[in-house]
Formats: structure tokens, sequence, C-alpha cells
């Protein structure tokens, strides 16, 4: 017995002999995300964007820290979906674990409840999944937002894209999640801005497992456009439902769910043609970044990455790689570092203003023979629209 | 147009039906609280996924395995937990609030063990997803199927429970536990018959759930706290109760929302729940079951 035990003790110093020495060399960079609960299905395509990220750096020899190459180790939590979790996972990643850098949580909520955290400890986070208005409120200084996809902006954008394809009578469907709830309200008023007549506005609830009394008042009414600003599992259900009851408007949009893996997966070519919001695609070829990581993230996954997730996870991992090489790990320096300086990334150059990216243009997305062109504006356009 | 909504309410109340039917079963013999009910269905669900992505086999025959994987389950959980845990006074003095203890521990396991195997993404797959039109209604093939499969195995319960000697013995268990030992009924095999049908239940109703729906480790949980409703609806431990229970729920969610929106369709949901637990406690058919 007590043989065994010296086994066991010798191993578990041998263990943390190993851990102390790695933790020595290596740039720790912490981060919470949603491995349990409801936002679950949400998060392998932002984690494995950043592991995509950290092997890519491994094999580079690490992260160059102000001229010194450092190998990247991740230490990550669950915080089960609740924000509540993530501010507190942040705070012990931050005071406890003394970790180097930070990489975001998941979703808008998480996003808000880590932002004080950030503040108290004067600690420079780039965030990355979230997106709201309500973003451009936050006090700027330790928290930035690579994301284009801004409702208030959304909503000027796509009523002057269907505005370009004729489309003169709208019907709206829209999940009653608050980001959803947010686009709708900024769609209505670019809609009208734009002379554009909403024929039907209706609002359903998140768990809703049947949708054709809906979709049959949408096809009396038979608008030129479908917006369908769903969330993840009823933009499924949406896009069954509407094929079955044959309801194809001549332009559909969906807001959240199309870039998703999963979706286009399930649909693959019946759903060519449907625009959805997003700011990135492999396609575009004056960022000379963005195929070669479509290209890794599927040979590494054998699937292509969630077009908005993935890649700003991506994103974000990029423009600390380049304010740490730069700036080094200090705190004061990193934060002027990424406040003020231009970053080559997947999604072209990004440069903050305030918490946001001031760089970007909001865009959207059609779907075309498996790959997410950009349509929408016509100067970031990798092909043009198509409509039925 | 009313029989596009009246298809699309057998659907949904056929498959609720079905899953109510196997929590209906365990409780009714057992007192189980089986709150891990819709991960059997989860679990259903990702037999069917994996059997068409990585072998190309439909649904239906994965059922073939979906089926006996649920048994076997169910009969581990009786063998590994319940049936020594029955013997206790302890155990049984509380047995509704201890079973709901224990599967609710066991619902977090399977998400979570679901989750670390296949990872947390949504899934799903395609199967005979073609339109067909069907007197007057618009519908796609696996809709069809799943409507035909659900209600052949509810007609096919019905009989059971009415005819076959094993489904006449579990419902004697039901009715009056005590009574039905005297008279020589085997509790543990038919307590251990009923916890494997309801299993089998559960993961058939995962196979049809799958071909409709997307699938994820978390699916579960929703169909659970639906398959509760039906089943107080319905009335406790009465089977046939559940299958009108769901159904009922069914039409109420469909023709509901057609007739007022879809925001209306929870609060139509439990305002009806709520009523019946008002107005008839014991559920639609239930008979005041006796307290033992």
């Amino acid at each position: 017995m007590m043989q065994r035990f010296g086994i066991v003790a010798a191993l578990g110093l041998a263990v943390s002999a190993i851990g102390s020495a790695q933790a020595a060399d290596s740039v720790r960079i912490g981060f919470s995300l949603p491995l349990t609960g409801i936002f679950a299905p949400a998060a392998p395509s932002q984690k494995n964007a950043y592991e995509l990220w950290r092997e890519q750096v491994n094999a580079k020899g690490g992260l160059d820290v102000a001229g010194t190459r450092r190998m990247i180790e991740f230490v990550s939590y669950d915080d089960q979906s609740d924000p509540g979790q993530a501010a507190k996972i942040y705070e012990k990643l931050i005071s406890q674990d003394k970790v180097d850098l930070l990489l975001g949580p998941w979703g808008t909520p998480h996003h808000f409840a880590v932002a004080g955290v950030l503040e108290r400890f004067k600690f420079p986070m780039v965030g990355d999944t979230a997106a709201s208005v309500q973003l451009r409120d936050l006090k700027p200084g330790y928290i930035w937002f690579p994301t284009s996809a801004l409702p208030d902006e959304q909503g000027k954008q796509l009523p002057l894209l269907l505005k370009s394809l004729g489309v003169k009578t709208v019907a709206i469907t829209t999940a009653q999640h608050p980001f959803a709830l947010e686009n709708k309200k900024f769609i209505v008023e670019g809609l009208k801005a734009n002379g554009i007549e909403v024929v039907s506005n209706a609002e359903y609830p998140l768990d809703i497992r049947d949708m054709t009394a809906l979709i049959s008042s949408l096809k009396q009414a038979n608008p030129d456009a479908e917006l369908s600003l769903s969330m993840t599992g009823d933009s499924v259900l949406y896009t069954r439902q509407a094929k079955e009851l044959g309801f194809t408007p001549r332009v559909q949009f969906a807001l959240v769910g199309p870039a998703a893996t999963f979706f286009t997966k399930i649909f693959g070519n019946q759903v060519d043609g449907l625009l959805t919001m997003g700011h990135w695609s492999p396609s575009q070829t004056k960022w000379p970044k963005a195929k070669p990581f479509y290209d890794a993230y599927v040979a590494k996954y054998g699937e292509p990455p969630d077009y908005l997730d993935s890649a700003l996870s991506y994103v974000a991992c990029e423009i600390t790689e380049q304010a740490v090489a730069k700036a080094g790990l200090d705190h004061e320096k990193l934060r002027q570092t990424i406040a003020t300086d231009t970053f080559d990334t997947i999604d072209g150059p990004v440069k903050f203003n305030g918490v946001v990216n001031a760089t970007t243009p909001t865009m959207f997305l059609q779907y075309r023979n498996g790959v997410f062109e950009i349509v929408w504006p016509k100067s970031e356009a990798t092909a043009s629209v198509m409509t039925k | 147009m009313s029989t596009q909504l009246l298809i699309a309410a057998l659907v949904a109340g056929s498959i609720y039906a079905l899953i109510a039917l196997g929590l209906n079963l365990v409780y009714g013999t057992m007192r189980l609280i089986n709150v891990a009910h819709g991960e059997v269905v989860m679990i259903g669900a990702y037999v069917a996924y994996w059997g068409i992505s990585l072998l190309s086999v439909g649904p239906l025959i994965s059922a073939l395995a979906a089926i006996p994987m649920a048994v076997a389950l169910g009969a581990a959980i009786y063998f590994g937990i319940f049936r020594r845990a029955m013997q206790s006074m302890e155990f049984m003095e509380r047995i509704e609030g201890n079973s709901l203890l224990v599967f609710f521990g066991l619902s977090v396991i399977l998400q979570n063990v679901t989750s670390l195997l296949f990872t947390p993404n949504q899934r799903g797959y395609r199967y005979q997803d073609e339109i067909v039109h069907f007197i007057g209604a618009t519908v796609p093939v696996n809709k069809l199927i799943v409507l035909a499969i659900a209600a052949a195995v509810c007609v096919a319960a019905i009989v059971f429970f009415r005819r076959s000697t094993l489904g006449l013995a579990i419902k004697a268990l039901m009715q009056q536990r005590e009574a039905s030992a005297l008279v020589g009924i085997p509790l543990t095999q038919i307590e251990l018959a009923s916890l494997c049908l309801g299993f089998a239940a559960a993961a058939l109703a995962g196979i049809l759930v799958s071909m409709t729906e997307q699938i994820s480790p978390f699916m579960g949980f929703p169909l659970t706290v639906t398959a509760f409703v039906v089943v107080i609806l319905g009335g406790l431990g009465n089977v046939l109760g559940s299958l009108i229970g769901g159904l009922l729920l069914g039409v109420l969610e469909t023709f509901g929302v057609a007739l007022t929106g879809p925001s209306y369709r929870s609060i139509m949901i439990y305002a009806v729940f709520i009523g019946v637990l008002l107005l008839r406690p014991q559920g639609l058919l239930g008979a005041g079951r006796s307290r033992t």
C-alpha cells in the first residue's frame, strides 16, 4: 500500500513539474465557452477556430511576444451557457490563473458580462462572437468587437440590397430573441425609408416546433421577398417547412442559421440563392488570408467553418497575435496597440473606432454551390446577386 | 389549408403520444419519474443520424439497433439501480422524489457524454424529403412515414394493453400493485418489461423525430417536459390517456397557433394544462388511482 502511494506521489510530482516547466515558457491564454447548457451547440465553431489558430502558431514555433517565440497554452472553462458564470471565470482567469492573454466567450450576453471584469482589472481582450447595437454603448477601453454585422447598419443596408433587386413587398418573420428583434426594429425603419411595403410581420417564440400556420399566412401575403429573422434551430424549421408548403418567394433572407455549418450540411443545394448576414467569404481574393484559413479549417475539421462565429473568433486571434508581436504582454501597451493599429486579418484590414470595427463594411452573403459569396455591398462583392 | 394543419397536428400529436406512452408506462408501473426520458429519445435520434451518415442505413433499419440499445439501457438501469434501491423501505417511501433525482443525474450524464463523444453540434440529415400531394395538402414523405409508424405503434399499444397477458399484467400492476402481487403477477419481470418497453418507445420516437428535425445532445429536455404535460393531461398511469393527451396537445398547438399566433403557443398549452389540473386533477382519463 505504501509502495503504491509512493508511486502515485512520484507521478504526481512529475506531472506537476512538467506543468510548471511548461507554464514558465508558454503564453497562457484563457477563455470560457458554453460546453454544456443551452448554447453548447454554438460553441464548437468558436472553439475550433481558437484551436486551429493555436496549432498554426505553435507549428511556427510559438507566439511572437515582442520578438521571442513562446508556445501557446490554453486555459479554458465551461461557463454552462451562463453569462454570470463567464464573468466569474474571467475574474478567476485573471486573478488566480494569472493568464497572459484572454480570448472571448460565446455570445453577446457573455461578452457584456465579461466587459466589466476586463475594465476592473484593466485587462485588454479582443471579443468576437457578439453583435448588438448596445455594444456601441460600452465604455471604450479594454474590449473590442471585430463584427460588422451590427443591427443598425444591417437595417440600413438590407433594404438597399432589396431595392436593388426590385423588391416592392416583404414579409417578415422574427424569432423572439434580442438579436433578431433588434434587427427587426432597424430593418422595418429602413424598409419604410426606402418605400418597401411590409405585407406581413409576425413574431414567434424560439421553441416553436411547427410553422405550418405561419408559413401558410406568408404564402397568402405573397411577398416579393421574405425576411426570416431567425436564430439557429428555427432557421432549419422554417427552411424545411417553407419547402414543404411550397412557399418560394423570389428573394429569401435568413438572419442567423445559414452561416452555421450544420445548416448547409442538411440542405445542400436546396438553399441555393439564400441570402444571410455575414461579412466574410473564402472567395474574397482581396483578403489573401481568407482562402488559406478556409482550407486549413476544412483540412483539420472535415467541414467548412461557420461564416460568422469561426471567422470572427479567428480574426480576434489574429488581432491578438499581431498586437502581442508589437507590444508584448504589457496590458497598457497592448491596449494602446489594439486601439490604434490596423490589423491584417482573414476578414481584410481591421481597425477599431472605440469598441467597434471601423473598417469592415456591413455585408450580406448568398449561398451558391456550396460556398457563401459576398453579394452586398457591390464594392466588396465576390459574386452578383442571383434571384429566382 | 385545414388538411395541411390537420396533418401537422397529427404528426406532432402522434410523436408526443409515443414519447408520453413510454414515460407513462414507467411511471404507472413503478412510480419512477423518468426525467431522462428525453435523453433516450436523443439516443435514438443519434443512432439514426450515425446510421445514415456513416453506414448509409435508413432510419427505419437503424431502429432495429436503437430499440435493443434502449432496452439494454433500461435493463441496466433496472438491475443496476432500481432493483436494489426498491428493496429499501426508505427509498420506496419517497420513490417519486428519489427516482426524480436519480434520473435527473442520469439525464445530465447522458447529455454531456453525448456532447463529449459527438460534440454539441446540431446535426440533421435528409431522408425521404420529396414532397407529395396528400388529400389537398403538400407533405414530405418522411412526415407521412412518421405519422404511419407512430400511429401504428399507438394502436398496437392499445391492443396490447387490452388483449395480451403481459399488457393486462402491466395494467393490473398500474392499478393495484399489492393486489396484483397477491394474485401471482411476477412484479420484477413486469416492472422490467415496462421499463424496457418504455425506453424502446422513446428510442423509436427519437428515430422518428430525427427524420424531420435537427438533433443535438440537448434536444431531450424539452421533449421530456412536453411528455410530462401530455401524461398529466391524459392521466398518470393511464396509457390510453397519454395517447389522447398527445393528440390533444398536437391539435391545440397547431390549430391554436393558426387561430391566434405563434407567441400564444405556450400560453395556450399551459392554460389548458392548468385548467385540466383544476377541473380534473386525475387527468382526462385518469380514474383517481389508489395510493399505496
